[in-house]
């Protein structure tokens, strides 16, 4: 059963076409990435998932039914622009942020004070949003988002902001909660995190679907032509003919080969040559090399006035 | 309806608790009552009490308004009198020119030509402007001269008293044009104030949710309907509660025993439970269309400034209720007034006006309260369109051919 189905969405604001055909689906117990760079319909996008605007044409179902507002309890929502209400004190914020949830008062501030204290904030309870630092407001955001315990969590840009040991906090909370079955969305820039994270993502551009898919699926599109070497003695084997393109920076070297069989070829020749090998490494596609790739493509074929298949 | 509650009882709870409405609650009153103690005091204070001359030969009517003038019931006054001679008036005019002098004025009675006329009265001030003093004399030589007619026909000293006593007329059955008009003025400042305070108050606490950017993860769970209802209904409890405290403080200060005995025991107290019960019911519903359409204009708009210039949307109906006012106390039953009453904007002041003024048949007040309603929610659904989109794209300012395009999105 999808935790949320996009089929073929679109939205127009006046002339600007923010979101054009997107598809997309989010099993149970994934983490879903939603990576495109900025103005790419991202947040068209989730604010069509949660019923703040209706698409043009197209259909959002989520827990397998068609969207209706009831549906909105089970879903927990951080939006990109943070705001809290600044001279409320954090438990009243949460409680009555908990309460328009659906929970009742006392399951509300039970449940407060118990994320307070996961999330590392228990000094903060009582103390009014306005005195709080950046991050801080973030947290409490973020456990607002989740105080019903929802589902399906959305969260645009959650780390942003965020310093290193709270960014790991989040995340490992966002896998905590994958692991109980929820359904996780959320977008980003940062690569790294999605690598690390994601088990699917979606790619868009100009509100248009470049990449969809499984981690492993995608990567699997891209070849792993590229090998670095690092190496001592004769480098004589960088010259075999499956090479493309051989970089050497005197002991690294950095190749692209026809294809994958081509470099364990490589490799036994440098065996063979009698070099001494240190580390023999295939390189996967980034995930950002992959991002840049294509969003550079999706531009430049709209500039040349053609179309983006993907 | 539960999402509202929560919205409407934050807001509430927010609000009370802030400082700002703590010393209005409590510094109003207090200037209420400084004002009304202090007016009351002045009052006692401002009876004329100006030193005259009175120059005339008949001593029976010079005792007589000399006797007038100090003891009277609006009058203090000093009173020399003189008979004329050529040197009287110089001696009066330069003390008059004389500074250190207290005369304020000279009375000069020439005896009329002929016998049983009346006498003609020449008054020179030292100030043109001293109209109390000159007032005071004018209506202590009506009243002396009467008298003096009076007697002079025959009729004694206590039928006089009786004849001139004022007569009072009971009007308090078909209520009274005072009372109405005390009322609706009442209801008109109130009104005035409390939807530039709190009126204003709903459109600021939206701009700021949109300044804030709360209202993402409000809207992620509740309609724009909801929250605006939530923010009328919250705001507006603030501004019951403080007219509430305010009028029961009035109440107290009026009723209390040393109000009483400084401004007279001559109260209004002449409003029934009926027309209480009507300037209620208006008052809410008044509050409430106006506040909804405050908190329109807090929809379209996305700073205080922009809001500064719209307050113009709040006021011209306002200022219009004013203008009818006048012809409605003259024809309250004229179509005109029915249908100006009949308007939703111009209900809440006009139609308790008319109810405090005349009999106004049952199914037009119903009517009222119907077109009331109706706008109100008219308004709110299409300042949650208006809302909901122009939150999604903030930072422009809206111009009309736009906002009408936004009644289309949903």
């Amino acid at each position: 059963m999808p935790i949320v189905e996009l089929q073929n969405i679109r939205k127009v604001y006046d002339t600007k076409v923010a979101v054009e055909g997107l598809t997309l689906t989010i099993e149970p117990g994934t983490m879903f990435g939603l990576l495109g760079p900025n103005g790419s319909g991202k947040t068209s996008s989730i604010r069509m998932m949660i019923g703040m605007t209706v698409p043009d044409s197209g259909t959002v179902r989520l827990f397998d039914k068609p969207f209706a507002r009831t549906l909105l309890h089970r879903v927990g929502y951080l939006p990109e622009e943070r705001g809290l209400y600044k001279k409320m004190k954090v438990i009243d914020q949460l409680v009555f942020l908990g309460q328009l949830h659906g929970l009742d008062e006392a399951t509300a501030r039970k449940r407060s004070l118990a994320w307070c204290e996961r999330m590392e904030i228990t000094e903060a309870i009582g103390k009014k949003t306005e005195e709080l630092s950046k991050g801080m407001q973030q947290k409490i955001q973020f456990i607002a988002a989740l105080l019903h315990e929802p589902d399906l969590v959305i969260m645009d840009e959650p780390f942003s902001g965020l310093d290193p040991v709270n960014a790991t906090l989040l995340m490992d909370t966002l896998v905590a909660l994958r692991s109980e079955g929820k359904a996780i969305l959320f977008s980003t820039h940062r690569m790294d995190q999605v690598e690390k994270l994601c088990d699917a993502i979606a790619l868009i551009s100009r509100g248009k679907l470049l990449l969809s898919g499984s981690m492993r699926e995608i990567k699997s599109h891209y070849p792993r032509n590229r090998v670095q070497i690092v190496f001592t003695g004769d480098d004589s084997f960088l010259r075999h003919p499956g090479i493309v393109e051989a970089k050497n920076y005197s002991g690294i070297a950095e190749i692209k080969v026809q294809d994958e069989a081509v470099a364990q070829q490589v490799l036994a020749e440098a065996v063979a040559r009698g070099t001494h090998i240190n580390r023999f490494e295939v390189i996967e596609p980034t995930l950002e090399e992959i991002f840049i790739e294509n969003v550079r493509a999706s531009f430049g074929d709209a500039e040349a006035g053609g179309r983006v298949d993907a | 309806m539960h999402n509202t509650w929560l919205i409407a009882k934050r807001e509430y709870l927010e609000r009370v608790r802030t400082k700002g409405f703590i010393i209005a609650t409590v510094l109003i009153p207090l200037l209420m009552g400084a004002l009304v103690f202090g007016s009351a005091y002045m009052g006692s204070k401002s009876k004329t009490s100006s030193h005259i001359a009175v120059v005339t030969s008949d001593s029976a009517l010079g005792t007589d308004l000399k006797h007038q003038l100090e003891g009277g019931k609006d009058s203090d006054m000093k009173v020399d009198l003189s008979q004329p001679s050529n040197e009287t008036r110089a001696v009066l005019d330069a003390q008059l020119h004389d500074k250190s002098s207290s005369l304020a004025g000279y009375l000069w009675v020439t005896p009329p030509v002929i016998a049983g006329d009346r006498p003609s009265f020449t008054y020179t001030a030292r100030s043109a402007g001293d109209i109390a003093t000159q007032g005071a004399i004018e209506s202590a030589l009506g009243s002396v001269l009467m008298r003096e007619h009076l007697e002079s026909k025959g009729m004694a000293g206590s039928d006089i008293d009786a004849l001139v006593a004022p007569v009072k007329v009971d009007t308090s059955a078909s209520g009274n044009t005072t009372t109405a008009f005390f009322a609706a003025y009442t209801l008109f400042f109130l009104m005035y104030m409390v939807i530039m305070l709190y009126g204003m108050n709903t459109a600021r606490s939206i701009i700021e949710e949109k300044t804030s950017r709360v209202f993402e993860v409000l809207l992620a769970t509740i309609k724009p309907e909801e929250l605006l209802a939530g923010k009328i209904l919250g705001v507006g409890a603030v501004g019951l509660t403080q007219i509430g405290i305010w009028m029961i403080a009035a109440g107290a200060l009026s009723s209390s025993s040393l109000a009483a005995s400084l401004i007279g025991t001559t109260g209004h107290g002449l409003i029934s439970a009926t027309q209480i019960g009507f300037f209620v019911l208006y008052f809410v519903f008044g509050f409430l269309l106006y506040s909804s359409i405050a908190a329109a204009l807090g929809a379209m708009t996305n700073s205080e400034q922009e809001l500064q210039q719209l307050n113009m949307f709040l006021v011209l109906p306002l200022a219009f209720c004013m203008v009818m006012l006048f012809s409605i106390i003259r024809a309250p039953n004229s179509t005109l007034a029915r249908v100006v009453s009949l308007i939703p904007f111009c209900s809440p002041l006009l139609m308790n006006f008319r109810i405090s003024l005349t009999q106004v048949p049952a199914w037009e007040i119903w009517l009222s309260v119907v077109l009331m309603s109706a706008t109100i929610f008219a308004i709110l659904w299409v300042s949650s369109r208006i809302y909901r989109v122009g939150i999604l794209m903030y930072g422009k300012k809206p111009n009309l051919p736009e906002i009408l395009r936004w009644l289309k999105y949903s």
